[in-house]
């Protein structure tokens, strides 16, 4: 129906075409009166076929036809003068009336339709079929009616697809820009890789080979977007692990965690990073996984300690939508009873994975059995320091002090390494792949040295960063962050209308960065040095303020934050703050949140009690811009206990607020800071007081007590 | 190092020529003329539409056989642009259309041909654009069928009976009849008796049960089976298993798992990746991976997003999965699918703000899917494809094309218009908030009456069919 070649109108050709259709207008009532008469003659066939060769589209005639071969065969077999050579003409008069009909219209469904039919019915000559293929193949090489007929006779005729590559290495040869003939292949080469083909084993040797193809593509024509997107399927070959690994943990392997009551002496002896206070009576315990997982449960990881006395304990996914799948899943340790003046070490020890059943969502077991071990230091705290009360937090630039380390402090920042899970049996396949992607780089980088060309930077960003990821472990550096920012800033001003896009990439690379070694995270570790504030006792802030982040990353290596300092970015979404189980102070001013869904993973973190969201959007667009990168609580079944809060919100009418009341209801706040917003007016101030009774200080407002 | 250039890039910075020439052109006018460039040529479309329904050009007559399909690309591109023709001309339409009806359900490419999948979907569409009693019954007229009786022998209605004329239910059962025939046991449907297998059969079958209130489990069992084969690693969906990703089966295929409610099975996020990367330079859509730009995937790719608009709630669950980094799906497992909630019984996207784990009925998805707010903004660039369309595919003389250089015609008029009106519309919460004049390129008398993004007739038009089919 679309693509129909159509001549422009043109006067002196008006009369001649008028003739046409009233010729073709005749053929149709002639051949509808033979069809409905049931009338196969030699004459009726030739009225089909002129109208077919006129007209391809007209379906009914190749039914038409369909019947009138089966009739005829049916006449000859019981034509005992009948023999093999009858039945070849008849069919072979179809196939040409087919070609004659591709020839008016080769995107024709009915005549390519008729084809298979007739030889699904009787095998015409291999070459026959592939004459014709390379003849409409070349005429338009991406015609998938061609391509789609082509894989029918390859498969009816057991044509292997071995010689099927062949011929995509032929027509890409002839013409790089053939996107069907990459896609094509990259099918074929898929099944032949996965069922360990005779020559298509080791994988390595065969994608190596793929990597020279395409750079010919890539490097004739740069500007062409066929080889690309080839590359990349490529890449995604090359680096992609199936299994789930485990990436890090909190508390960290071999940390020594010193919990402490509800309140806490000053103790510079005390690591700020290994301090965790607890009011709840209970230690979280964060498992970080690579990719989303689901089936973790007591049976498939198992927690070795005196601390969970409660018998087994649950596993909780951190997923804001309520799916049982996530990347991130926590459970709770309870402390026993804590005796005064007593100090004891308690060892935990986890094993995950060793008990099969944690599960990828695209099905893929976790195959890495690791184990982790930490010990929990009970701190005994002192009754008459409970009710010293809790004082306002500020944010303000002059209450913080750059951290300096103790050289002796254990640091859980670099248990990371220790986790790194050693995989031996694809050692080789590791250092293969190393060695593609860095030969990769050099190419790319020799390509970019002559030309501009924004796909070439984008590719070689990716690859620095497959690069980078790959070697992290062991470099503890990210070596190409300098080069993958420079590439993405210069990709947001040749790009401009996918700025957005490599603004994102970029603030994932610079969070790499900071976090990929303790060095580099310790200079974003500030004291706050408001040193009265006995709520904040030890902490540690981590500030990554003002540094023109529009997305949050690296989370698995800061789950030990209990103080965040994000204002002054971009950031649109807190999408992956839900796994900061420990975070109790957030700064998110001066960022461009435009709505209260964008805060939605906040509703998971059950410690957080100051949060500053000032000077940002919220309620300023109508439309929310974000529910893209982070879901919305109510796109989700929840159990609301409406009545409930009925009585809370009294005459305020929530459902004009219900984003935050969903956000804020789960939250217990006792600092907010919310001026600067377009939502933020008086009446929305008593609706927050009302649902967040814990509340105490509002735009740095101390509450009168109810 | 030498950079030759291949044919398709070539032609690619033909086109890209054309249309920034076009485009810088439009930006060194004064203001007068800019508003002027960017002016819907509502008269002239309309004439050239009516003109088309009156007396097709003889050069037409390929389209022989897709007669149906004229007359639903001029009408409903007159349906949007907010008009309606003469009441004889509608009545020569449903007489017409009748007369492509087959005694055994369904509708052919004109009269005495065999029905057809694809034109019993124009056709339908085409009654319900038209309205009203007579045309939404004719559906089901009998008595219309003796006029093309003349090309038939007797023998072929002997089975027909006279007294069921009338009857309603007899006769949408007819069309019930001629989708059952077309179904597969893979699952998927035939285009007619021994025709082609694809996707574009799947919705075109679908789309026509859903509408007239005939969809049944029996009908969808195994479609999302053969759907699912049909979604490549690339993310979009292909006509058939194993080949490449089209935006026009692309839609077929997303429209039809939503509407029998399985939408949840399709990789969401690579879909949205693969239809996020067919928007171009020009503004426009192209409809398969380095391809030239074409107005008439404003409509299929941009009909995507539209859908996806609606579907947040899965898209997210979906997007927790997704690798970023290299924007491929991290779940490729060798075209195997996921294994989740194929038997979940349980509708995939909020239904108009009710509880989401009601049962389902299958026949009112289409009606909940528009009555939902669109929750989400439509994630390409809007105003770029309006522009496209506006200043790249109108013909001031009437009639839309395909690109800068090609002729207009009635297919491109329709899924042009059709794309525009997705695209003004993607701003607006809820069907009663009229979009806001900035979410209308040009002056506001462009924007165009709100299409149905599942089954693309006017929306004023599905809600009479909807009322008039409501019986089961």
């Amino acid at each position: 129906m679309h693509g129909q070649p159509r001549k422009a109108p043109k006067p002196e050709d008006e009369a001649a075409s008028a003739a046409k259709a009233e010729k073709l207008r005749n053929l149709q009532s002639q051949f509808l009166c033979f069809h409905h008469n049931n009338i196969y003659s030699k004459e009726a066939l030739e009225v089909s076929a002129r109208l077919l060769e006129n007209n391809p589209e007209y379906y009914t005639a190749w039914n038409y036809r369909k019947l009138a071969v089966e009739h005829r065969l049916t006449q000859s077999e019981s034509d005992p003068d009948s023999d093999s050579d009858s039945v070849n003409s008849i069919l072979n008069v179809e196939l040409k009336v087919v070609e004659s009909a591709l020839r008016q219209n080769f995107k024709s469904y009915g005549a390519w339709h008729h084809r298979k039919w007739v030889l699904s019915k009787w095998q015409s000559s291999l070459d026959h079929e592939l004459r014709l293929l390379d003849r409409f193949q070349k005429a338009d090489s991406r015609n998938f009616h061609a391509w789609n007929y082509r894989r029918f006779v390859a498969s009816l005729l057991n044509i292997s697809e071995v010689d099927e590559l062949q011929y995509t290495t032929d027509m890409i040869n002839k013409n790089f820009s053939n996107y069907s003939a990459w896609h094509n292949r990259s099918v074929l080469l898929s099944n032949l890789l996965k069922r360990k083909a005779q020559g298509f084993f080791p994988k390595e040797k065969v994608l190596n080979e793929e990597y020279e193809l395409v750079h010919q593509a890539l490097f004739t024509d740069p500007d062409d977007q066929s080889g690309w997107f080839y590359h990349l399927w490529l890449l995604e070959q090359t680096v992609k692990a199936d299994a789930p690994l485990l990436v890090s943990s909190w508390p960290a392997h071999d940390s020594n965690l010193i919990l402490l009551g509800d309140s806490c002496l000053e103790d510079s002896a005390l690591s700020p990073f290994n301090t965790f206070h607890s009011e709840l009576g209970t230690i979280p315990l964060v498992v970080y996984f690579n990719k989303a997982v689901e089936g973790v449960n007591s049976s498939t990881i198992s927690v070795e300690s005196v601390l969970n006395t409660k018998g087994e304990l649950t596993w909780k996914p951190l997923s804001t939508n309520n799916s049982q799948t996530a990347q991130v899943w926590v459970t709770y340790l309870n402390y026993p009873n804590i005796k005064l003046h007593s100090s004891e070490f308690y060892p935990v020890e986890v094993s995950v994975g060793h008990t099969p059943g944690i599960i990828s969502s695209s099905g893929f077991h976790y195959s890495h059995p690791s184990r982790f071990a930490f010990k929990v230091f009970v701190r005994p705290f002192e009754k008459d320091l409970a009710g010293h009360g809790v004082e306002m937090v500020s944010w303000r630039e002059d209450n913080f002090l750059l951290y300096e380390s103790h050289s002796q402090e254990s640091n859980p920042i670099l248990s990371l390494d220790q986790l790194n899970i050693k995989d031996d049996h694809e050692e080789s396949s590791s250092k293969w792949r190393a060695e593609t992607i860095a030969n990769e780089i050099a190419l790319f980088r020799e390509l970019l040295s002559e030309i501009n060309c924004k796909i070439g930077k984008l590719t070689l960003a990716r690859l620095l960063i497959a690069h980078d990821m790959m070697l992290s472990p062991i470099a503890n550096k990210m070596v190409h962050s300098e080069e993958v920012i420079q590439l993405y800033s210069d990709l947001m001003k040749l790009d401009s209308p996918h700025s957005q896009y490599y603004k994102d990439e970029r603030s994932l690379v610079l969070l790499q960065q900071i976090t990929s070694n303790r060095e580099s995270l310790l200079r974003y570790c500030f004291r706050h040095g408001d040193r009265t504030s006995s709520f904040l006792g030890n902490s540690i802030c981590l500030r990554l303020n003002n540094i023109s982040l529009s997305r949050m990353g690296s989370i698995e290596k800061l789950l030990w934050v209990q103080m965040l300092d994000l204002s002054h970015n971009e950031l649109r979404s807190m999408e992956g703050l839900e796994a900061m189980q420990l975070l109790s102070c957030l700064n998110l001013s001066n960022n461009k949140l435009s709505s209260f869904t964008a805060l939605g993973p906040l509703r998971l973190l059950k410690s957080l009690k100051v949060l500053d969201i000032s000077f940002n959007e919220i309620g300023s667009h109508s439309i929310d811009t974000t529910r893209y990168l982070c879901s919305s609580p109510l796109s989700h079944t929840e159990e609301i206990d409406w009545s409930h809060d009925e009585t809370v919100t009294g005459d305020v009418n929530q459902t004009n607020y219900w984003e935050a009341f969903l956000i804020f209801k789960d939250l217990n706040l006792t600092q907010l800071d919310i001026v600067g917003n377009a939502i933020a007016d008086e009446k929305f101030k008593s609706f927050l007081v009302k649902i967040v009774p814990t509340l105490k200080w509002l735009d740095g407002q101390e509450l009168q007590l109810h | 190092m030498t950079a030759a250039t291949t044919k398709t890039q070539q032609e690619q910075w033909m086109v890209e020529n054309q249309v920034f020439q076009i485009f810088d052109l439009f930006a060194d006018l004064p203001r007068n003329a800019k508003s002027a460039l960017v002016e819907l040529q509502r008269d002239n479309h309309l004439e050239y539409l009516t003109k088309g329904l009156k007396r097709l050009d003889p050069s037409f007559c390929v389209l022989d056989a897709n007669r149906p399909w004229l007359c639903y690309w001029i009408l409903h591109s007159i349906a949007l642009l907010g008009d309606y023709v003469e009441h004889e001309v509608e009545d020569n339409v449903v007489d017409f259309l009748s007369r492509c009806q087959d005694p055994n359900g369904g509708y052919g490419g004109g009269p005495g041909q065999l029905p057809h999948l694809a034109t019993t979907y124009a056709a339908v569409n085409a009654l319900i654009t038209v309205g009203g009693e007579r045309s939404l019954s004719s559906i089901n007229r009998w008595s219309v069928m003796f006029e093309v009786s003349h090309f038939c022998n007797s023998a072929y209605w002997s089975h027909f009976e006279p007294n069921d004329m009338d009857s309603e239910i007899f006769c949408r059962e007819k069309v019930y009849m001629f989708l059952k025939r077309m179904k597969q046991p893979s699952g998927a449907f035939r285009m007619h008796d021994a025709g082609e297998i694809d996707v574009r059969a799947c919705y075109t079958a679908i789309s026509v049960a859903s509408v007239l209130n005939i969809l049944d489990d029996e009908l969808i069992q195994n479609v999302g089976d053969y759907i699912l084969s049909c979604q490549t690693y690339e993310g979009g969906i292909s006509g058939e298993p194993g080949a490449e990703a089209h935006g026009g089966y692309t839609f077929c295929g997303f429209a039809t798992m939503i509407l029998i409610n399985e939408v949840n099975r399709l990789d969401l996020a690579g879909l949205l990746d693969w239809v996020a990367f067919r928007q171009g330079r020009e503004g426009g859509f192209q409809g398969r991976t380095n391809k030239l730009v074409d107005s008439c995937y404003s409509f299929w790719q941009g009909g995507a997003f539209a859908l996806l608009q609606r579907l947040h709630a899965i898209l997210d669950e979906q997007l927790v999965n997704y690798s970023p980094q290299t924007g491929v799906a991290s779940d490729i497992s060798g075209g195997e699918e996921s294994s989740d909630g194929v038997d979940d019984k349980t509708c995939h996207f909020k239904l108009g703000g009710t509880n989401a784990s009601c049962p389902v009925n299958l026949n009112s998805i289409g009606y909940n899917f528009v009555k939902q707010p669109g929750e989400m903004e439509a994630l390409y660039h809007r105003w770029a494809l309006q522009q496209y369309i506006l200043l790249c595919a109108q013909d001031m003389k009437g009639g839309l094309k395909d690109k800068p250089g090609k002729h207009r015609d009635f297919y491109h008029t329709c899924y042009s218009l059709s794309g525009l009106s997705l695209s003004q519309h993607s701003w607006s919460q809820d069907e009663d908030t009229p979009p806001l004049p900035n979410a209308v390129m040009g002056p506001y008398a462009n924007l165009l009456e709100r299409t149905h993004p599942l089954f693309n007739v006017v929306l004023d038009q599905y809600y009479e069919a909807h009322e008039f089919f409501d019986t089961p």
